[in-house]
């Protein structure tokens, strides 16, 4: 018989290749162990004991085992944080620690878990099935679980639960006050006492002089002007710093500042983040108001004022900053003078006469009428008429109140 | 494996196999050739092959590891198909859900993404392995075509690069989305004709479904049976050649003693074709004390290179997860946005030789993302042509005849090297120098 060739690879060869087989039996050890490592195994065998001791082995057995998820089809959510909070809907463990902890069953009632999920009101990550990941604590996810050591991380001055409103907000965005929502319902009184409309535009409808703010919320936190922000960067912290004192944050903004105190801030900084534009699937809203709704008296008060004999500065835009109180025209912010007086006003602040001050215009006015209010000629024309307008009817109604004290 | 049940008997003619199983324990060589032959597995390897051609140290085996990650990248591209859904809207879900409750899905998708990073640098090694060895050069066998497997290789090459890339898309995260705008918008540089490449490679002006779904296909099934074909062709031509340039190179020092040409059989079709095969008129080649059987000697080592390969990627992939970015926002762009990786050394070309004068800016794209790259590939391609050198300098790490060239390419692999170092490491927002020990700024989170 033939004989083969005489090889010196195999003594070496064999031992390199048993060196391999090893690492290959390591490795698939390796990430067997790793795909089973998971937190909610021990959190479910942990709550498979407290039933058991609670409520007897017979109910033990019978809790779901592996990972568990709550599908809504309608908001494209698989929330899978039952996994570990099996409690949530399990009566009799209101008091247990989290994640055993059952949910308090008021908001249940109004938006049971199988039609709204966890995520939708709570932030996080639904997909995720390890804590961090499921928090949204970690690098690249953008909704953070809404929770109170979150709102204990920015000392709000409130509920520190208060930042999980924001979700509520969602689908309760029209509502004049929500049940529940305080720092949204204080928001909102804010918004109109305030009168932010003036130049903001907010659910649709406002003024032209600062930006939208109906879809606010979306904004990239990427695109703020963080370089003016000390402490915490982030589109909430920036709100808030915003709302305490605007100029400090932007420079030259005409916002004035209203000296909100931090509850308020940080209410209209959540109110602010909760302004997205969401496409909520109808059946949610059922019998929600659809846009802003506003009170009779309400508009009976708007349109006597744009269409009363002041209606012409509510139309300019000059009732942002002024009111022009002989003419019924009462500014939600009131920074500037009332222009009832501004003919003799101007004389005696600046040297001029109305009709020279507006040709040319200094200090504050003179960057309002360049940038944000921009009069034709003949625009200022009737500005002047409108103040004499004003003046006269100041005068009247002074001469009247006079004539009314002297006649007394 | 050899049943010992059958009886053996002699083969009745060339060709005809008894036996329905072969050895890899063989006693003899006509037993060890047999298992080469019966085996469909094996049918292209060589009987024999030479010791110089099995050493460590001259190939590396980086071919082999090339091949073993290709075929890992199939084998954990299988499972993602199933559960990868290619549409805008649900791509990033079905990756999430991959990663987070598909069983085994994160360890699955890290492979896939190890085995592509890693094939990318295997293979770059490969060719460079090939370059300083002279490999492409013919030996002493007739009608070789070296030259030929070299193309192919260099083509090989940039297949590999743009499946890479047709991935990189797949999980539609920022990542993703910004990568490919990058790299794509160095296309549309390209002087006249630029915007319409573009609109070729991504199927429209925006980076949208249309992208994904060609970028898809590409990735899954164009590139990927391109690559295939070409690696039959590139193995075919090997055997063709005559082996590894390192076989001839040892049969010329060989020959150089007196020794006569073995009266070896030809191993063209049944003695038809005219002149003898590459291998017949290498002296030593059959001589067996430079050579050993394919069977078992060079199965063993190419499954050591292979399932070495798969067994790094394996653990590897238990400890570096696989990057899942925001979900693609075309309104926000990352600060920096980043090519993939292997293109970063052109990123940084691009933004090198882009010159601005005063308000005038000449845009370096063209120069650093296609006039540059254009020449180094085209000159890579022809350059067995270009290299006048001896055909001893064939299968030889760093002959002093082809010393010059060899320090030339070094000095544009050191050169790509750095670029690439610069763009991975060092470039931070907007695209500043960031040295390793400097923070970059914190980027802001929504709450």
């Amino acid at each position: 018989m033939e004989k083969r060739t005489n090889s010196p690879y195999p003594r070496i060869d064999r031992l390199i290749m048993a060196g391999i087989g090893i690492v290959l039996v390591i490795g698939t050890v390796l990430f067997i162990w790793s795909d089973r490592a998971h937190d909610w195994r021990y959190y479910q065998m942990e709550f498979r004991q407290m039933v058991a001791e609670k409520f007897g082995d017979d109910k033990a057995v019978k809790l779901p085992s592996g990972v568990q998820q709550i599908w809504v089809a309608d908001l494209s959510r698989a929330d899978r944080c039952v996994t570990c909070h099996q409690a949530t809907t399990y009566k009799g463990f209101e008091s247990a620690e989290q994640p055993y902890r059952t949910h308090p069953p008021e908001p249940l009632k109004q938006h049971p878990i199988e039609e709204f999920g966890c995520t939708s009101c709570h932030g996080g990550q639904g997909w995720a099935i390890d804590t961090a990941a499921a928090h949204g604590e970690v690098a690249h996810w953008e909704e953070p679980l809404l929770s109170r050591s979150l709102g204990e991380s920015y000392t709000l001055a409130g509920n520190k639960n208060a930042l999980m409103q924001m979700n509520c907000n969602t689908c309760h965005r029209f509502d004049r006050q929500t049940p529940g929502a305080g720092a949204i319902n204080l928001a909102k009184s804010l918004v109109n006492e305030k009168g932010c409309r003036a130049c903001h535009v907010i659910n649709g409808f406002g003024g032209s002089i600062g930006p939208d703010l109906t879809a606010v919320g979306e904004k990239p936190p990427e695109q703020y002007e963080m370089s003016r922000l000390s402490g915490q960067r982030s589109a909430f912290a920036w709100h808030v710093a915003h709302f305490k004192d605007p100029r400090a944050l932007s420079e030259g903004t005409v916002m004035p500042n209203f000296n909100f105190s931090s509850e308020q801030a940080q209410s209209l900084a959540m109110l602010m983040l909760s302004w997205k534009r969401n496409d909520v699937p109808a059946k949610y809203v059922a019998g929600a108001p659809r846009t802003d709704p506003r009170s009779a008296e309400e508009l009976q008060a708007e349109a006597a004022m744009k269409n009363g004999p002041g209606g012409w500065f509510v139309q300019t835009g000059c009732f942002v900053c002024h009111s022009i109180s002989s003419l019924g025209v009462k500014s939600p912010a009131q920074i500037g003078p009332d222009l009832s007086t501004a003919v003799e006003d101007v004389q005696s602040r600046f040297g001029v006469t109305v009709d020279q001050f507006l040709a040319n215009p200094t200090g504050t006015m003179s960057v309002v009428l360049t940038r944000q209010i921009v009069l034709t000629p003949e625009q200022k024309q009737i500005a002047i008429q409108k103040l004499r307008d004003a003046f006269a009817a100041y005068q009247k109604q002074r001469g009247a109140a006079q004539t009314t004290v002297s006649g007394q | 494996m050899r049943l010992p049940t059958l009886v053996r008997t002699k083969p009745e003619a060339p060709g005809v196999h008894a036996e329905p199983f072969w050895s890899f324990r063989p006693q003899s060589d006509r037993e060890a050739g047999d298992a080469i032959v019966s085996n469909f597995a094996l049918h292209w390897f060589p009987a024999k092959i030479s010791k110089a051609s099995m050493a460590w140290s001259y190939s590396f085996w980086l071919g082999t590891i090339s091949a073993a990650l290709f075929f890992l990248l199939i084998l954990s591209g299988l499972p993602l198909l199933f559960l990868y859904v290619p549409s805008v809207e649900r791509a990033y879900q079905s990756v999430k859900d991959i990663e987070f409750v598909v069983t085994f899905g994160s360890w699955i998708r890290a492979v896939h993404r190890i085995s592509a990073h890693l094939m990318v640098i295997a293979v770059a090694l490969h060719l460079i392995r090939v370059f300083l060895t002279g490999a492409y050069k013919n030996g002493a066998g007739r009608g070789q075509r070296r030259q030929i497997n070299w193309v192919i290789g260099v083509v090989m090459f940039l297949v590999t690069l743009f499946l890479s890339f047709t991935g990189y898309l797949l999980p539609w995260d920022q990542l993703a989305f910004w990568a490919v705008t990058v790299g794509t918008n160095i296309a549309s540089s390209i002087p006249v004709i630029g915007p319409d490449v573009r609109e070729l490679m991504i199927g429209g002006r925006a980076i949208e479904q249309a992208t994904l779904i060609r970028f898809y296909v590409l990735h899954i099934i164009v590139l990927p049976g391109l690559l295939g074909g070409l690696f039959a062709y590139h193995m075919w031509r090997v055997r063709k050649d005559g082996g590894l340039a390192r076989a001839d190179a040892e049969s010329v020092l060989e020959s150089a003693r007196p020794v006569a040409v073995v009266p070896t059989k030809t191993y063209t079709l049944l003695g038809v074709a005219r002149g003898t095969a590459p291998a017949v008129t290498a002296k030593s080649i059959e001589a067996p004390e430079t050579t050993v059987n394919a069977v078992p000697d060079l199965v063993r080592r190419a499954a050591i290179a292979t399932l070495g390969t798969i067994a790094v990627v394996s653990i590897m992939s238990v400890f570096i997860a696989s990057p899942l970015e925001e979900p693609a926002n075309a309104l926000v762009t990352p600060n920096p946005a980043k090519a993939p990786w292997y293109f970063l050394w052109l990123q940084e070309i691009v933004t090198d030789t882009t010159i601005r004068i005063g308000s005038f800016t000449l845009n370096g794209a063209f120069v650093g993302g296609v006039i540059l790259p254009g020449l180094l590939v085209g000159l890579m391609t022809i350059w067995p042509w270009l290299d006048r050198s001896s055909s001893l300098a064939a299968g030889v790490w760093l002959p002093r005849s082809r010393r010059t060239q060899n320090i030339v390419f070094l000095l544009i692999i050191v050169f790509v090297l750095a670029l690439t170092f610069v763009g991975m490491v060092l470039r931070g927002p907007y695209w500043n120098i960031y040295w390793p020990w400097e923070a970059w700024p914190e980027i802001p989170g929504r709450i």
